[in-house]
């Protein structure tokens, strides 16, 4: 109040100056012409503003000139409330003053509040989803509120810790950066979905421009001072937390490439096994692109076996091995997940064998993601058979697997019995004519297949088209039943769609 | 067309849509009756959808004719199937990129891996060949130790040498081989990259083109099902709007068919009501005839009882006072007979007692008398009572009747004003307009004697000129008026007492006069003051003694019951009469009685006789006279009813006469000069008009002559006359005027 005073009254009286030239030359006008309409507009706004007591030689100087004026109304005055309500939302960071006031004046300040404000102020004080979409839409350019939840403030907390994880280096960045936003933001963020941690700077330059091939094995060497940002403190102070993306990797290096920017530190493994199995309202866990070999990826499932919450596990783009596989097999009979993506990996027949027994006894899984996987014909046999007992699958992609005619004959025989399948991708594989023709036996025996992707797998065209027809007939079909339930059993399995399509 | 999405909400709903048949009697309830109720209901349900099932034949054909029917519904599916496929070809157009990506991959694994064999192989084998290389060398240096020859030396070290080379050469070509490899991995590498980035734009190119188609197709699509819908429920509002309409006129027909029935309905209730009323009317009335004439009938029967029942109690009551006095008879036959035992029984004893026979002889008697007497008043008593009866009935009886009388005599006198005012007023009316006429024949005598005869003119002065009002009502004044008069006259004493007599009292008793009848009222007043109260006396003191005299007459004559102009005449008649007629008897002196006598006779044969002197009259026989008078008024009073009404009779024979004399205002011999001067006046003026028209035509011929002197006088004066040789004024001369 004061500070708005000091700094308005001294241009109280130049402006009150102006505006009686303004006066004097609008009276010169009246006498010469008819007064111009555009002219009491800036005399005006300066009302509005001098609200303060202090300036009442000013309003005095206003309100004669405002007489003169035949387009003056006292509708123009604002009213208490809006000086009020003006007021509060310019020394709102000062002092928030928003739960003591009625709704429309809360609706109004928060209209007025600016973006820019600390979020120590806001983040606990303002519910409003508007202000929280200008404060999204201000910062970024492209926002989808729907990979948030569809709340405003929870995509604004969630980018706001992305960007600031994206940008933190260790030993060089103060770690309170993060520590201090977690009390203003551990209600609300609930995904963490970061696709950069940077790798500490080393200020002694390592030759560089030695050997290129050395590099690699330099930071293997190097290995404990390359360690990331350590989550656990940040993931333990979230109470909500129910999703991590993480991606140890840097983006957009360039000409700067170097092996260890991409490198996942055992270190790193564990500290972040450690704070996964400590958040436990933890639901869906993705670390991808981070070079997460068998061991790694062993100390991570060890981690989460008998996880109470989670439900996903993607472990995609990695090089786990057959080993790593087991161990996913293992968690799968031992927790609850419901997807599990093991894409662009390297597995072979043991893990996917290893797989397919845990599956054969499975009631969760949903959703088996194994594409640009090695698992060759002992591996797809294996999970056929396993999926001869398995009532829970809907979605199993096998896409670049290696696969061949007794797979696919195996298959078939499955397509005939599963009723819970609804996707099925063998893309890529080596089918061949007489595979493409088994299943397409297979298919019309099959009333609840939806999707079946055969592309580039060496089918005749024709297979390929009489399977579309079916997969046709079976989503008329599906579709009548979503329709119509009365006429037929509710089937569990037409959830599966979402997957794929999502 | 659905996502995915949208399915598991339906599906949600078809879990929600099952769940209600189970909220009736549930299975699970603790209840075991409402549990079998629960099985039963289930298995009823199930053999339920069984038959159904059965029927679902006929229900798909149901609802294919249905969908035929709708044209929305078949729109919507063909634009379902349409985008679907749309997007089904889209996505895997898109998602052809990512599989020919992944088939590329697999590809460069595969070779990867044969390369990546072949290398290890390469490699082993160059390892092998160099180890044997490296091998034979070294075995070689163990051989040159032994050579002592520098010769020899030379030659194996020169071999050595060239062996080491050899090995080195090797290493080096394979290590250019593999960087050589490693380049082209990189050029590799950079047109995967290339590659890749190429397919990235590839994907966004269709993946923007697939928004946009797919955009673009449901944006079409929804226009056209929104045309469909459009149509359909174009086509369902005319339907409807027909079917509307048809109900509406429907509606209004029955409507109208309602009303015209109601009317009809109302129309025959109307006249039905009405025919109930009339019919009820005339029930009424008969009714009512039929019950009156009972009520007359039983009032005549209730008449001829009561007076059956009069003459019963008459008859009984004669009866009874019959019998009662038979009963007294036998009373007395009884008494008579113990009387008579008694004077046996005494004349047994007197035989003893002669005393005692006389003393019971003496006590018969007394008893005798006694019973008489008892009898006697008895019906003295009842006389009495039955006269008293009779004078009670014949009171009230009379009461009424003069009531009666008086509001008759209200009534008649209220008429008799009312009449008389009427006939004022009309005469008033006629005379007004009669003297009018008369004032302008006598204006037009005046002028006619005054102006045309020259001879003086007397207005002609009769009685009934100066009238005013009816002749008779001058008799209509009350007894005080008179008395007034009287007073007022006899104070002048004038010398025109004469005139005023006669004119005043033209139709009264010409045979009282002024004087005496002053004399008597002074007489009466003085004698009967006792008739004035006394309080009026003290109030008259101070007044004048005329005043005073009129105004105790006033009050006599109230108390004496005289009211108006007769009643005074009678009374002083009375008093002149008395004189006359008692004086014999009440030894009035003889000149007295003379006098009266005179007075009498001279008062009916001639006015202008001295009136007999009141003064004869003794104060002393005023109030016998008085008394008298008083008692032959009452006499009349009885009667006086009838007299009044005769009085009231308004004497009109005296009307035509005026009227008669009014006719006459103008004697015959006036006419007659009228008449003569009329003819004369007639004479004159035809002379006048002759001479008049005489004296117009004189004129006339003057004025001819003026003029023609005056062209005369022209033409002379003209100048040809000049010019002319024989000037004509010379010929003849003018004559001069």
């Amino acid at each position: 109040m004061q500070d708005t005073q000091t700094t308005e009254s001294p241009s109280i009286p130049s402006r009150s100056s102006t505006s009686t030239q303004d006066r004097s030359s609008t009276v010169g006008q009246t006498l010469s012409s008819a007064p111009q309409p555009s002219k009491p507009t800036p005399i005006i706004p300066p009302l509005a503003k001098s609200t303060g007591p202090g300036s009442g030689s000013g309003v005095r100087r206003m309100r004669r000139i405002i007489a003169e004026d035949a387009e003056w109304s006292l509708a123009i005055v604002p009213l208490l409330t809006e000086l009020c309500i003006q007021h509060i939302v310019k020394n709102f960071q000062n002092n928030p003053i928003l739960k003591q006031l009625l709704p429309e004046h809360q609706k109004k300040v928060l209209n007025h509040l600016s973006p820019d404000l600390p979020l120590a102020v806001t983040a606990n004080l303002i519910d409003d989803e508007s202000y929280w979409r200008r404060c999204c839409t201000q910062r970024w350019p492209v926002c989808h509120v729907d990979n948030h939840g569809g709340s405003w403030k929870r995509m604004f907390f969630e980018l706001h810790l992305e960007n600031l994880l994206k940008h933190f280096i260790p030993n060089t960045t103060d770690p309170a950066v993060i520590l201090n936003l977690l009390p203003l933001c551990r209600n609300y963020v609930r995904a963490i979905r970061v696709d950069q941690f940077l790798p500490p700077v080393q200020l002694p330059a390592p030759p560089r421009g030695g050997d290129q091939s050395d590099s690699g094995s330099e930071g293997e060497m190097e290995e404990p001072a390359m360690d990331h940002y350590q989550l656990d403190n940040l993931v333990a102070g979230l109470s909500h937390l129910e999703e991590l993306d993480l991606v140890y990797g840097v983006k957009d290096c360039g000409m700067n490439f170097e092996w260890n920017l991409f490198l996942f530190t055992y270190r790193d493994c564990h500290s972040l096994a450690a704070t996964v199995k400590a958040c436990h309202t933890l639901k869906i866990f993705r670390l991808t692109r981070s070079k997460v070999d068998d061991d790694k990826a062993r100390i991570l499932i060890r981690s989460l076996l008998d996880h109470p919450a989670l439900e996903e596990l993607d472990l995609s783009h990695n090089l786990i091995g057959d080993r790593g596989a087991r161990a996913a097999a293992k968690l799968l009979s031992h927790s609850r997940l419901r997807v599990l993506n093991l894409a662009n990996n390297q597995v072979r027949a043991p893990g996917a064998h290893s797989l397919a027994h845990a599956l054969g006894h499975n009631s969760n899984l949903i959703s088996l993601n194994l594409r640009l996987n090695c698992i060759e014909d002992e591996g797809g046999q294996a999970l056929a058979h396993a999926l001869h007992t398995n009532k829970c699958l809907t979605t199993l992609h096998l896409g670049g697997n290696e696969l061949s005619e007794p797979t696919a004959t195996l298959l078939s025989q499955v397509l005939t019995i599963n009723t819970t399948l609804t996707s099925i991708n063998l893309s890529c594989n080596h089918i061949g004519l007489d595979g493409g023709k088994q299943l397409l036996e297979g298919m019309s025996d099959n009333k609840t297949l939806l999707e079946f992707d055969l592309r580039l797998s060496d089918i005749a065209q024709e297979s390929e088209y009489l399977i579309g027809q079916a997969l046709c007939a079976n989503r008329e079909a599906a579709r009548q039943r979503a329709l119509n339930p009365s006429h037929f059993m509710s089937p569990v399995t037409v959830k599966g769609p979402e997957n794929p399509a999502g | 067309m659905n996502p995915p999405g949208s399915l598991g909400v339906l599906e949600e709903k078809e879990e929600e849509h099952l769940a209600p048949p189970i909220l009736g009697p549930s299975i699970h309830s603790d209840n075991p009756q409402e549990r079998i109720q629960a099985r039963r209901l289930r298995i009823a349900a199930r053999l339920e959808a069984r038959r159904r099932e059965a029927l679902g034949e006929y229900l798909d054909g149901k609802k294919e004719s249905e969908e035929d029917q709708s044209k929305s519904y078949k729109q919507k599916e063909e634009s379902r199937l349409k985008l679907a496929k749309l997007l089904l070809c889209g996505t895997e157009l898109v998602t052809n990129i990512q599989v020919a990506a992944d088939i590329r991959e697999i590809h460069r694994r595969v070779e990867e891996e044969e390369i990546k064999r072949q290398r290890l192989e390469k490699l082993e084998n160059e390892v092998k060949t160099s180890q044997d290389k490296f091998d034979e060398i070294t075995v070689k240096w163990e051989e040159g130790k032994q050579r002592r020859i520098p010769q020899e030396l030379w030659e194996m070290l020169n071999a050595q040498q060239v062996h080491c080379a050899g090995l080195i050469e090797d290493k080096n070509k394979l290590i250019s081989e593999l960087q050589q490899e490693l380049k082209m991995k990189d050029d590799q590498y950079v047109k995967d990259l290339k590659k890749q980035s190429d397919d990235i734009c590839l994907l966004l190119e269709r993946m923007e083109e697939q928004v946009k188609n797919v955009m673009k197709t449901f944006r079409q699509e929804l226009q056209n099902i929104e045309k469909a819908f459009e149509v359909e429920r174009q086509e369902l509002l005319t339907s409807n709007k027909k079917k509307w309409e048809r109900a509406l006129q429907a509606h209004n027909a029955k409507e109208l068919e309602y009303l015209m029935n109601r009317i009809k309905k109302v129309e025959d209730y109307e006249k039905q009501l009405n025919k109930q009323r009339i019919w009820d009317c005339e029930e009424y009335n008969t009714i009512k005839i039929k019950l009156e004439q009972d009520v007359q009938i039983l009032e005549q029967q209730l008449q001829q009882m009561k007076a059956t029942y009069q003459l019963n109690q008459e008859k009984l009551e004669y009866n009874f006072q019959v019998l009662k006095k038979r009963d007294e008879e036998s009373t007395v036959i009884k008494s008579q007979q113990k009387r008579k035992i008694n004077r046996i029984h005494s004349t047994s004893s007197v035989l003893r007692t002669p005393q005692a026979v006389y003393s019971k002889k003496k006590r018969i008697y007394s008893k005798n008398l006694h019973d008489v007497l008892n009898n006697l008043r008895s019906k003295y008593n009842k006389q009495v009572k039955q006269f008293q009866e009779e004078n009670q009935s014949l009171t009230s009886d009379y009461k009424r009747l003069v009531l009666q009388f008086k509001e008759l005599q209200k009534a008649m006198r209220h008429f008799a004003l009312i009449d008389d005012k009427r006939f004022r007023e009309i005469w008033l009316m006629n005379e007004e307009e009669a003297k009018d006429l008369i004032n302008r024949a006598f204006d037009v005598d005046r002028i006619i004697s005054t102006h045309h005869l020259g001879l003086p003119w007397m207005a002609p002065d009769f009685w009934f000129l100066k009238n005013v009002g009816p002749i008779s009502q001058q008799q209509q004044k009350s007894a005080t008026q008179i008395l007034e008069e009287v007073l007022m006259e006899a104070e002048k004493e004038g010398a025109d007492e004469d005139s005023s007599e006669s004119e005043t009292y033209l139709d009264l008793p010409k045979q009282v006069s002024a004087r005496t009848t002053r004399k008597i009222l002074m007489l009466l007043c003085d004698e009967s003051g006792f008739l004035i109260e006394s309080k009026l006396l003290s109030l008259l003191l101070p007044l004048e003694k005329n005043e005073c005299y009129l105004l105790r007459l006033d009050a006599v004559f109230s108390a004496l019951g005289i009211e108006n102009e007769d009643d005074l005449y009678k009374l002083v008649n009375f008093f002149l009469k008395y004189q006359t007629h008692h004086s014999p008897s009440s030894q009035e002196p003889l000149d007295l009685r003379a006098e009266k006598e005179r007075s009498l006779v001279d008062g009916k044969s001639q006015e202008k006789e001295p009136p007999p002197s009141p003064k004869l009259i003794h104060p002393n026989d005023v109030l016998k006279i008085l008394e008298a008078f008083v008692m032959s008024l009452r006499k009349p009073r009885d009667f006086w009813v009838p007299v009044k009404l005769l009085k009231a009779v308004r004497d009109d024979s005296k009307d035509s006469e005026y009227w008669e004399a009014l006719t006459t205002v103008i004697p015959a011999t006036t006419l007659n000069l009228w008449d003569a001067l009329y003819t004369a006046l007639e004479k004159y003026h035809l002379v006048l008009t002759q001479r008049a028209e005489l004296l117009i035509e004189n004129s006339s011929l003057e004025r001819q002559n003026t003029e023609l002197q005056q062209l005369l006088q022209q033409y002379l004066d003209t100048k040809i006359n000049s010019e002319l040789q024989v000037p004509p004024t010379q010929v003849f001369r003018v004559p001069t005027k």
